[in-house]
C-alpha cells in the first residue's frame, strides 16, 4: 500500500518537524514539497491556449489565479499563483493570546483545528496539563468543525453537478449546523472558543449528539439518493486523479492510504473511529471519503458526551513562558497541518507552519492533465483547499 | 406509470423536500430566528468600561462597530447585543428596491466572511425572495460585496471591478477585516469609497441581509 510522503516543517533556522510528531528536532531538511508557487508556465505550442482564470470570479470561493494551458477541450497543464490574496500575517513578537486570534483567522472556515493546534502546542511548551474534559470539548469543536467543512465541499460539487435539490438539502443541514454550533459555542465559527490554557467560555454539551445524529442520518439519505444518480456519479468518476503520497487528509485517504493524524493525536487516544479510505483517487472518491468522515464524526461527538457534558471556562492566567518550544500537528477538516513554536519571554519568537491545503493545491495542479474544462471545478473543490492557510504566517 | 430509476429518485427528492414544509425565515418582515451571538456587537454590562480589546473598538463602554472583531475577550464586562441590524448604509439606492445583483469579492479574507455571504443562497434565508442574487461578474452588478482585509495582491483587482461596474452602484464592507482592516492588515477604504458597513467577524446572514435592505431603502 501506499504510504504518505514523510513530509517535513522547516522553521528556517534548522529545525524540523517530521509528519506527525509533536518533537522538533534540529537537524537537516530532507524533503518540503509544500509551499512552493507553481509560476512556470509551459511555453505555448501552436495548437495551445493558455486560459487566464481568476484571481476574482464568481465561480470561486477565494482569490486565486490559474493559468489554465489548453487545446480546446482538454486541459494540458494548470499551474497557479495563489499569493494575490496573501495577508502575511505575524504572530512572532506576540503573546500566545494575541497570536491565538490570528491562528483563528488564519483559516476561519477550519478555526478550531488552528486554534486547538496552536493552544494545544502552546500549553505544551509552557508545560502546562490542561485537563481531560477540555481536551474533549475541542475534539467536539473539531469534529463538528469537519462535518460543516466537508458538507460544504459537498455543496460546492452538487451544485457544480446542477443537482440543485440535492445542493439545497445539504445547504439546510449545514446552515442548520451552524445554528447549533453558535448556540453550544458562541460563534458559528468558534472564534472565541479556545484560549490557551483551556476554554475562554463554558461549553453545554448536553443533546448536542442526538441533534448531530439528525444531521448525519439526513446527510446519508441524501448520499445514498445522489449515488443513484448516473449523472452526478459521472460528473466526478475518474476526474483530477491524484497520487495520495503528496497529498493530505481526505484526499490522500481517497487513494487507499489510511493514515489519518486523528489516529495519533493524544486528544483521540480514547476515543475510536474509523479511518475511512476509497480507492481511485479522483474526485468521486474524495467525495465518498468526506460523506463517511462525517458520520465518523457523529460517532466521535457521542463518544465525547458520553464522558463530558458541561466544560467550565478556564479562569486561571496562562503561565509565563521562557526559552521554550514545541510542535504539533492536527488533522483539520482538509489534511494534518503542523507547527513549530518558540517562545522567549512569554513572546512567540519563532512560528511555522504547514499547511494541507499546501500540499492538495499542489496535487491539484498535477492532476488536470488530460481533464476536461469542465472538470476543473470537481477536481478543485472536491481537495476541499482554502487559499486562506496558503498564505505566509510567520 | 413506471417511473424508471429516474423517476424514483426525483420521488424521493420531493418527498424529502415536502417533508422539511416551509424553512425560509421570515425576516427582514419578521424576527431573526438565530444568530451567531458574538458575531453580533457586544454592549456594556457591568464592571471595567475600558476591558483589554485587541483591536482597540472599545472605548467608555461603547464598542466601534468597524473594529469589533468577535473575539469575546470583553467579556464579562460586555455581552453580545444579538441586534442584527447593526449595518450601516451611507446611501439609499431605491432603484434596486426590487432587485440587487451582488459580485462579492475576496480581498483577502480569511473565509469566514465569504461563507456567510454565500449563505444568503441557502433554503433558511432564500436571498431570491428578496431580489437578492450573486452575479459571476462586476459587470452585471448593481454592489460589490468586499469580504477581508486590503492586500496588495489584490487591489488593482478591486479597482478593476469596481471600475467595471454601472451606475448606480454600491460598495459593501463586509466584516471587520474589510471594514478596518481589523487585527491583520488594513481596510479596503484605502482604497474605494465604502457605502455600507456590515460589522462583525464573520457578519452574521441576517446582518448582511439587514445590511442590503438598508442600501435599497427597505427599513
Amino acid at each position: 500500500m501506499s504510504q504518505p510522503a514523510r513530509i517535513f516543517l522547516d522553521d528556517g533556522e534548522g529545525t524540523t518537524l517530521s509528519r506527525f510528531s509533536e518533537t522538533p528536532v534540529h537537524g537537516p531538511v530532507e524533503s518540503n514539497p509544500a509551499g512552493n508557487v507553481e509560476s512556470s508556465i509551459h511555453p505555448v505550442g501552436t495548437k495551445l491556449t493558455l486560459f487566464p482564470y481568476g484571481p476574482s470570479t464568481g465561480g470561486l470561493v477565494e482569490s486565486v489565479y490559474f493559468d489554465i494551458l489548453t487545446y480546446g477541450e482538454k486541459i494540458e497543464n494548470v499551474s497557479y499563483d495563489h499569493t494575490f490574496k496573501n495577508r502575511s500575517i505575524r504572530v512572532t513578537g506576540l503573546t500566545p493570546r494575541e497570536g491565538l486570534l490570528r491562528l483563528e483567522r488564519l483559516n476561519g472556515v477550519h478555526s478550531a483545528s488552528y486554534s486547538t493546534l496552536f493552544c494545544d502546542a502552546a500549553e505544551r511548551a509552557a508545560g502546562l496539563d490542561i485537563p481531560e474534559e477540555v481536551k474533549l470539548a475541542r475534539v467536539a469543536m473539531m469534529e463538528l468543525e469537519r462535518i460543516s467543512s466537508h458538507l460544504f465541499v459537498a455543496s460546492r460539487l452538487t451544485g457544480g453537478a446542477s443537482q440543485n435539490i440535492a445542493h439545497m438539502n445539504i445547504l439546510l443541514i449545514r446552515e442548520n449546523l451552524l445554528r447549533i454550533i453558535a448556540a453550544r459555542f458562541g460563534h458559528r465559527y468558534f472564534f472565541g472558543t479556545n484560549k490557551p490554557g483551556g476554554l475562554a467560555r463554558s461549553v453545554d454539551l448536553d443533546g448536542i449528539d442526538s441533534d448531530i445524529e439528525k444531521i448525519s442520518e439526513e446527510y446519508g439519505e441524501i448520499l445514498n439518493t445522489l449515488l443513484d444518480s448516473r449523472i452526478f456519479i459521472d460528473r466526478l468518476d475518474r476526474t483530477a486523479i491524484i497520487a495520495g503520497e503528496e497529498s493530505a487528509g481526505p484526499a490522500m485517504r481517497a487513494c487507499g492510504i489510511s493514515v489519518d493524524g486523528r489516529q495519533f493525536h493524544p486528544y483521540y487516544k480514547d476515543l475510536s473511529f474509523r479511518c475511512v479510505t476509497w480507492g481511485g483517487g479522483d474526485s468521486l472518491s474524495r467525495f465518498i471519503v468526506r460523506s463517511h468522515e462525517i458520520a465518523e464524526s457523529a460517532r466521535l461527538i457521542r463518544q465525547v458526551t458520553s464522558k463530558v457534558l458541561r466544560i467550565r471556562e478556564s479562569s486561571e492566567d496562562f503561565p509565563p513562558v521562557n526559552d521554550s518550544q514545541a510542535g504539533g500537528f492536527m488533522e483539520t477538516p482538509s489534511g494534518d497541518a503542523s507547527i513549530i513554536l518558540r517562545f522567549k519571554e512569554n513572546r512567540i519568537s519563532r512560528f511555522s507552519l504547514a499547511s494541507p491545503s499546501q500540499y492538495n493545491m499542489r496535487a491539484f495542479s498535477r492532476s488536470m492533465k488530460g481533464n476536461t474544462f469542465a472538470d476543473f471545478l470537481f477536481g478543485f473543490e472536491s481537495l476541499g483547499i482554502w487559499i486562506s492557510e496558503m498564505g505566509d504566517i510567520a | 406509470m413506471d417511473l424508471g430509476d429516474g423517476g424514483y429518485r426525483m420521488k424521493a427528492w420531493i418527498l424529502r423536500s415536502l417533508r422539511k414544509g416551509i424553512v425560509t425565515t421570515k425576516f427582514p418582515a419578521g424576527k431573526n430566528e438565530a444568530v451567531s451571538p458574538w458575531s453580533t456587537i457586544p454592549v456594556y454590562r457591568s464592571g471595567d468600561r475600558n476591558p483589554y480589546c485587541p483591536s482597540s473598538a472599545i472605548k467608555d463602554g461603547s464598542v466601534t462597530h468597524g473594529s469589533c472583531i468577535s473575539c469575546g475577550m470583553c467579556f464579562p464586562n460586555f455581552e453580545p447585543s444579538m441586534d442584527v441590524h447593526t449595518s450601516q448604509s451611507g446611501k439609499v439606492i431605491r432603484e434596486l428596491g426590487k432587485s440587487i445583483k451582488i459580485y462579492a469579492i475576496d480581498s483577502g479574507s480569511c473565509g469566514a466572511c465569504n461563507l456567510e455571504i454565500m449563505s444568503l443562497s441557502s433554503p433558511q434565508y432564500d436571498g431570491t425572495r428578496l431580489g437578492i442574487t450573486f452575479t459571476n461578474t462586476p459587470r452585471q452588478a448593481d454592489a460589490l460585496m468586499i469580504s477581508g482585509v486590503l492586500t496588495e495582491g489584490m487591489r488593482e483587482a478591486l479597482l478593476r471591478a469596481y471600475d467595471s461596474m454601472a451606475e448606480p452602484r454600491a460598495v459593501f464592507a463586509t466584516g471587520a477585516c474589510a471594514i478596518s482592516g481589523g487585527i491583520l492588515g488594513k481596510s479596503v477604504s484605502t482604497i474605494l469609497n465604502t457605502d455600507v458597513i456590515v460589522p462583525g467577524c464573520p457578519p452574521d446572514p441576517f446582518v448582511i441581509i439587514d445590511s442590503i435592505q438598508k442600501l435599497r431603502g427597505r427599513q
